[in-house]
């Protein structure tokens, strides 16, 4: 069996061909790293750093940029929130089964952390309920979480329903967690913004959307739909009539989880497949940074 | 209506059965080539995707029933519909002499008889017909023919000539020589001389081998003789007799009294029923029509052949059904091509 955790790595490290990795390790550093008011020492500067915790004096004597680093860094806790129901068998926007792309991206994330020394858990399920993997430290241990997400998913799992895992970490996860939540193109509505108000105020949240398959329009081609196999009629998906209406549902759709995300202070990314998650991620990275 | 291949709809209605159960069997296999795809009822309850899927469906069930129509009728077709009826064929071979007294009283008589015998030979096939005019000698107007142009041809001459028209005297030329008027033996006896001999003597070379005509002379006049006749009509009648020949006759001027035999009208009535024949006394010219036409029916009736069981295809229905459903559903196809 091929280690999924591999893949991830080789992934980055072609990534890393075009930025520097290490400038992903900063973002990652910035965003989540929690601070503590104890310095430590200095360490030299990585592109991605924060640029406040740069040591402008210490730098001055020392010709090139230092970072100060504190003592008595908070461990953190990543906690990888997926959804294993059989909406993500499906096929993405390009092509690619939208379970690989959630691995690609839970994987890449929990190195980060990983190679931050954070400890990594995993919350999934379907509709019929959630399974928590808690959170350890270690690459065996991020393999088994990936491996749990990928043999979870299937066209004979449950249906999705990320409300049910959403409900799940705010039931039983204590304490203040870095929420990474991987899931499809979500539908507004008031009760997961409520849900995701009262979990925005516990933990800091990253939102990672993987596109579905364009259902109607020039894109679209024979399917069957997962929820109960019954086959589209892409005939009538091309139409233009159909294609404009989907269109505008689709738009409309997309600007209501935008608006709700913005409005609980989530930063959200959007991913079509598999090799635009690092860019994607980074970008995602920087937003958040951004937003504060 | 009955099919003659019945069997062929059970084999039909199987192979129909094996074909969809063919094509419908394997409904979820065909999702291996399909991408799943998720969230597809935010498609699928779009208000125009459901328009256009009723619409497809409409189309599909015109198909459907299209096929089935065509698939059905096709096989009640390929079964083959007969129409099995049984019919006394009448023959066609039937020979008719005209035999007209022309003495003057009888010539609106004369001219019903030909008239209607022109519209018959209109509808004739195969009888051959002859005119033979007589008053005191009998004048072969034409033999026995088939010629119906040319029947036609004549029997208008002679209505003309029998309606007393200008022009037309020379018709009855030779008919009259002198001796007597209305030698009516003399006239049946030519009459029936110009049938062919019944041995086929007559015929020029082999003698053909042909199913016997029927002979039938009607003959229009009324029995006032005057003069000396060479054959009676009892000596006339005898040799329609002999030679198988029907006499019809038609009595314009029946005046007997009382039911002596001895009258003209109980004489030739006795003359054409020996002969198997039949004898109309005339109350108009008018009812001359009806009177040929029931000997017609006779004499048919007479010479039918033997029933015959007469099978008929009729696949007119079926067919018709089948082109009306075969562009329904090029046309539902046409509608539903990807």
């Amino acid at each position: 069996m091929t280690s999924l955790l591999q893949r991830v790595r080789s992934k980055m490290s072609i990534f890393a061909h075009r930025k520097a990795r290490g400038m992903l390790d900063g973002e990652y550093g910035s965003v989540f790293r929690g601070r503590s008011l104890d310095f430590d020492d200095l360490r030299a500067y990585i592109p991605g750093d924060e640029v406040r915790d740069i040591d402008w004096k210490a730098s001055a004597r020392h010709g090139s940029p230092l970072i100060k680093r504190y003592v008595a860094v908070r461990r953190q806790t990543l906690m990888l929130i997926a959804d294993t129901g059989r909406n993500m068998a499906a096929e993405s926007r390009d092509g690619e089964p939208k379970k690989d792309i959630a691995v690609m991206a839970l994987g890449v994330m929990g190195y980060l952390a990983h190679r931050h020394g954070d400890v990594v858990g995993l919350v999934c399920g379907d509709a019929h309920g959630s399974r928590t993997l808690p959170a350890k430290a270690g690459v065996a241990h991020l393999e088994r979480l990936l491996q749990e997400v990928d043999s979870g998913t299937s066209l004979g799992s449950g249906p999705s329903r990320l409300q049910e895992q959403l409900h799940h970490v705010a039931r039983t996860v204590k304490g203040r967690k870095l929420l990474f939540v991987v899931t499809d193109e979500l539908a507004e509505d008031p009760g997961l913004e409520q849900l995701l108000r009262r979990l925005r105020a516990q933990h800091e949240i990253l939102w990672l959307t993987i596109r579905d398959a364009e259902l109607a329009g020039g894109g679209a081609a024979d399917s069957f739909s997962v929820a109960d196999a019954s086959p589209l009629l892409d005939r009538i998906a091309r139409s233009p009539a159909v294609a404009a209406a989907y269109a505008t549902a689709t738009a409309e759709r997309e600007s209501g989880r935008h608006a709700m995300l913005r409005s609980v202070g989530i930063s959200e990314g959007h991913v079509a497949n598999s090799h635009d998650v690092m860019t994607e991620l980074f970008a995602l990275l920087e937003r958040h940074r951004r937003a504060g | 209506m009955e099919l003659m291949y019945w069997w062929i709809l059970p084999v039909a209605a199987a192979a129909a059965a094996g074909a969809g159960w063919l094509v419908f069997r394997k409904g979820n296999r065909e999702n291996a080539r399909r991408r799943p795809v998720a969230n597809a009822d935010r498609l699928t309850a779009l208000p125009e995707y459901q328009a256009a899927l009723r619409r497809y469906r409409r189309w599909l069930g015109v198909a459907a029933l299209a096929a089935s129509a065509l698939a059905a009728s096709a096989a009640i077709a390929v079964a083959r519909p007969v129409e099995l009826t049984t019919i006394r064929p009448v023959q066609h071979n039937r020979d008719i002499v005209l035999c007209l007294d022309a003495s003057g009283s009888m010539s609106s008589a004369d001219a019903r008889v030909v008239e209607v015998f022109t519209e018959l030979a209109a509808d004739f096939d195969g009888e051959r017909i002859g005119l033979t005019i007589f008053d005191s000698s009998a004048v072969q107007v034409f033999p026995l023919t088939d010629d119906y142009s040319y029947v036609q041809e004549q029997l208008t001459m002679a209505k003309d000539a029998f309606n007393g028209e200008a022009g037309t005297s020379g018709f009855l030329d030779g008919t009259w020589n002198g001796r007597g008027s209305s030698l009516i033996g003399d006239g049946l006896a030519s009459c029936v001389e110009s049938f062919p001999a019944a041995d086929g003597t007559a015929h020029d070379g082999p003698p053909r081998d042909e199913s016997p005509r029927s002979r039938s002379v009607v003959l229009a006049t009324d029995n006032f003789l005057s003069g000396d006749p060479i054959f009676t009509l009892d000596q006339a009648g005898d040799l329609a007799q002999e030679r198988d020949v029907r006499v019809y006759a038609l009595n314009p001027g029946d005046f007997d009294y009382g039911t002596a035999a001895g009258q003209p009208g109980a004489l030739l009535r006795a003359a054409a029923e020996a002969t198997g024949g039949a004898y109309y006394p005339l109350d108009s010219p008018d009812a001359v029509a009806g009177i040929v036409r029931d000997v017609q029916a006779t004499e048919a009736a007479a010479i039918q052949g033997a029933p015959r069981a007469v099978v008929s295809d009729r696949p007119d229905l079926p067919l018709t059904v089948a082109l009306l459903s075969g562009f329904v559903l090029a046309g539902a196809s046409w509608r539903l091509r990807p």
